[in-house]
């Protein structure tokens, strides 16, 4: 038998578990990150669920509309391009290329900044100061043009788009990194934990780390927006995923010849990266309002 | 009594001045020396800039000093040794708000210094925990508790208790009353009277307000700008003060208690 | 006449599970070139009642009140925005961190003729901008800075915070207002700088006649400069009354233990003995007591205390307890 709680019981969530709570009070922000997780089960999953595969042609159906025209057939619900190709299952196929590709060039780049920033802001005098001025001047390029500049050199494919892009997100989480870390270096608490015998590793992992979190995800948020736009637009330049693949960038480009007798192979994709977009933006908005109201309790 | 600390021509400067050629040298503390014994009293009292603060840090070992050193029973304290000193030398803050590390409950705040410091074995140190909490007034309960959710009083005890885990002798309170409530202040002196009898600790004290230096304190060093300008016993120089400084001192903080 | 009539004063916080008092019936009165001294611990709910009286709290907070006189003029009838009107004409206030509270971005000169009054100017626009400098110059005399030149050209970090109290209240005394409520001016600084803050609003009192209402956490700095005091605990009246009256013979035990609690008290015990001290903790604002709100920790706590206490009133002495001390003296 359960016990009902007959008692008001008052619960001291951590801090991680408050944000969470302020984050889910806003309804837009759950629309949105339930979008996220939508398209995160689609990137992962997206192989088995397809009707059909991202490549096999279906010649006798070139560019058929979308079912819910007259010329529409519901086997190809959301019609086909000019090789016979299911757009659905491209689309899905797309979501677990730009999507979830964009999720781990944050992570990566997310690993490598934090790494470089704690190094960073642990040292001090020539060192430090190269390191982030270097880093600062980077940063001042537009993203998506260094990105085309690393490529041009590398060569054009997937693999090489994303260590472009990678290497561009990296100096923003190094910069956030190193001022965060600077700052909880000045409080009491990290002097206390020195004054107690722990290393500066050992500071950085128990004290540090799990204060400067919540700056972490949410510049995070606005990393992955980014990259979706910068693997989508690569791809569009044709630098980056290239013919065969279900990219979303790819499906643009190869749809904008097409334009006017098959929108659909424009405007699908489109939405489908502004979908993927808003959803991220969305999510990294409730994120940032859930800190600024668990700052201001 | 025995002298527990004894520190003989501590100082501290800094080098300012940007370029190689030109560094000005800046005396945040003049070489100073005094002792403390057990269950005494040292009141540091000055305005800021009198390097009271540079003091308290030197002492628990936060900063390196230029010249001097420290001996605790007859040892020298090496300056950047921290396993050495923390067992010895403890210090409370002033400001609770950013002593406490905000995502650890207290038990794992507590905890730290124990792993770090000692061999006890979990349940020794979920013990220890314990007492030390009930020690200051706390309840074991609030071992799970997150610093956010304790009032300003509570997480001054708190830091006493971090203080007082490692069972220390010499701890340095700095300003750690001031931001209290008078109600709680009078609570927080009782318990560190109560802890000094208890564990014959020595306690410096670094205040402005000379009301709890009175009633707290055996002894008495007045700085101003990294000068020792009197020391002695608290009621020979708070009854008497000699130096011109002192007299301001008392003066402005006297004007508001006599004066009815 | 009373200047400021406050009878009942509540405030709540509105909250979905059950609304919390923040300020639990609250009287306050002041008269004309009064010096009141608001006292009360953290959480008493002192800074909340001034910024009720001033009009700038949030709309999660609900402000009712039996009575709210200024001047003889009812408030409460008055919509939101001509009870604004008349009050920010009459009372400014200043607050606890001054340097925290000007612009870092300007300097201080800019500031202040930000804030002159804008009625008092006269003529056309060009006059106006050399009236305003004048209107300045002339408020940093008031607030005693008289080296005008130097201050007017610095940044606030450029100054120490007893200056920047000043300016703030050189700022406050732009609209000539007949109340000043000082919100803990002094929390964050020195006795010597605490002195000169102390003083210059003293001369303000005397030389203006101009009421104010002081609030902070320290019984004992106030006395030397208050008229009255009013005592709060936890959102409750707790004493109010002549300083003289309130420091000879404090009837509530609060006030007795805050009395107690005071260095001058402390003169006559021997070194390092024990304090008195009220056991326990102040209430926060989840878990407020029922009834009178220093229960669990008062002395002469009995059965009756769960329920609030009325104001009694004796000779102009009012205190709210059911067990108070008037009958030691």
């Amino acid at each position: 038998m359960a016990r009902d709680k007959i008692y008001l019981e008052e619960e001291f969530p951590s801090p991680l578990l408050q944000l969470w709570h302020n984050f889910k009070e806003t309804p837009v922000v759950m629309l949105g990150f339930s979008c996220f997780v939508f398209l995160t089960i689609l990137a992962l999953f997206s192989p088995l669920i397809t009707p059909y595969t991202s490549v096999e042609n279906h010649l006798d159906f070139l560019l058929l509309p979308p079912a819910w025209h007259n010329d529409g057939n519901v086997s190809f619900l959301l019609g086909t391009d000019n090789l016979g190709r299911d757009m659905l299952s491209r689309l899905m196929h797309g979501t677990s290329l730009t999507f979830g590709l964009s999720f781990v060039v944050v992570l990566i780049s997310l690993v490598i900044g934090v790494i470089i920033g704690s190094f960073s802001a642990l040292t001090s005098g020539i060192k430090s100061s190269f390191l982030n001025h270097f880093l600062d001047v980077i940063l001042s390029i537009p993203s998506l043009l260094l990105a085309i500049v690393i490529v041009a050199i590398l060569g054009t494919g997937l693999s090489n788009t994303l260590w472009a892009i990678i290497m561009v997100l990296i100096p923003q989480f190094v910069h956030i990194t190193r001022n965060a870390v600077t700052e909880e270096f000045r409080k009491d608490y990290v002097l206390a934990s020195r004054l107690d015998g722990a290393s500066s590793l050992r500071i950085l992992y128990h004290s540090v780390f799990p204060n400067i979190l919540e700056k972490l995800i949410s510049q995070a948020t606005l990393a992955q927006s980014s990259a979706i736009l910068d693997i989508a637009a690569l791809g569009f330049l044709g630098l980056g995923a290239q013919i065969p693949m279900a990219e979303w960038g790819a499906m643009l480009k190869n749809g904008i010849d097409l334009f006017y007798i098959a929108p659909w192979t424009v405007y699908l994709p489109g939405l489908a990266i502004l979908f993927a977009v808003v959803a991220t933006n969305l999510v990294g908005e409730g994120m940032r309002h859930a800190l600024k109201v668990s700052k201001e309790a | 009594m025995p002298t527990l600390l004894q520190v003989s021509n501590l100082s501290k400067s800094f080098k300012l001045g940007r370029n190689w050629f030109n560094r000005k040298i800046f005396t945040a503390l003049d070489p100073i020396s005094f002792d403390v014994k057990a269950h005494q009293t040292l009141a540091i009292v000055g305005e800021t800039g009198s390097g009271k603060s540079t003091l308290a840090k030197l002492l628990v070992g936060a900063e390196l000093p230029t010249t001097g050193n420290i001996k605790l029973n007859g040892q020298t304290l090496q300056p950047g040794n921290f396993k050495q000193r923390c067992q010895h030398v403890r210090m409370i803050f002033q400001d609770s708000g950013t002593t406490l590390n905000p995502s650890l409950t207290i038990g794992q705040l507590l905890n730290e210094p124990l792993l770090l410091n000692t061999d006890l074995t979990e349940d020794a140190r979920h013990l220890l925990i314990r007492e030390t909490l009930q020690k200051v007034g706390l309840l074991a309960d609030h071992m799970n508790f997150y610093p956010h959710m304790f009032s300003g009083g509570q997480k001054q005890r708190i830091s006493l208790a971090r203080a007082i885990i490692l069972q220390p002798q010499v701890i340095i309170l700095d300003e750690a009353l001031a931001s209290l409530d008078p109600s709680l202040r009078s609570q927080m002196i009782n318990l560190l009277l109560d802890l000094q009898q208890q564990m014959g600790l020595a306690y410096i004290l670094i205040s402005h307000n000379l009301g709890i230096v009175r009633h707290f304190s055996d002894k008495i060093m007045v700085l101003s700008q990294g000068q020792v300008m009197e020391m002695g016993e608290t009621s020979d120089i708070l009854s008497a003060p000699k130096h011109q400084y002192t007299k301001k001192l008392i003066m402005n903080q006297r004007f508001q208690l006599l004066h009815r | 006449m009373n200047l400021l009539d406050i009878r009942n004063l509540s405030i709540e916080l509105k909250s979905a599970t059950n609304p919390i008092l923040a300020v639990d019936r609250v009287s306050l009165t002041m008269k004309e070139g009064e010096v009141r001294g608001l006292v009360g611990e953290s959480g008493s709910g002192k800074s909340l009642l001034a910024q009720a009286i001033v009009g700038v709290l949030d709309d999660k907070w609900q402000v009712d009140a039996d009575r709210f006189h200024w001047r003889g003029n009812d408030l409460m009838r008055l919509s939101l925005d001509e009870r604004k009107a008349i009050i920010s004409k009459d009372v400014a206030m200043i607050f606890q961190e001054p340097m925290a509270c000007l612009d870092p971005t300007m300097t201080i000169g800019e500031q202040l003729t930000e804030a002159v009054d804008c009625d008092q100017l006269s003529g056309f626009f060009w006059q106006k901008n050399q009236q305003r400098k004048e209107n300045a110059i002339s408020l940093l005399h008031k607030v005693g800075i008289k080296q005008h030149k130097v201050c007017l050209k610095k940044y606030p970090h450029q100054l120490n915070e007893a200056l920047c109290q000043r300016i703030m209240i050189a700022m406050a005394l732009a609209k000539r207002p007949i109340l000043l409520i000082a919100d803990e001016p002094t929390a964050a600084m020195e006795s010597t700088n605490q002195g000169q803050i102390f003083r210059l609003l003293a001369s303000l009192n005397q030389l203006k006649n101009m009421s104010i209402l002081l609030i902070s956490h320290d019984l004992e700095n106030v006395t030397h400069w208050t008229n009255t005091i009013t005592v709060m605990y936890s959102g409750q009246f707790v004493e109010a009354g002549t300083t003289k009256q309130i420091f000879e013979q404090p009837f509530h035990p609060y006030t007795r233990a805050l009395i107690d609690s005071s260095p001058k008290a402390n003169m006559g015990l021997p070194a390092k003995s024990r304090l008195m001290a009220l056991p326990g903790s102040i209430p926060i604002l989840q878990h407020l007591p029922i009834g009178c709100r220093l229960g669990p920790r008062c002395p002469r706590a009995q059965q009756e205390c769960v329920i609030a206490p009325k104001v009694q009133n004796y000779h102009g002495h009012q205190f709210s307890c059911h067990f108070s001390l008037k009958g030691s003296y």
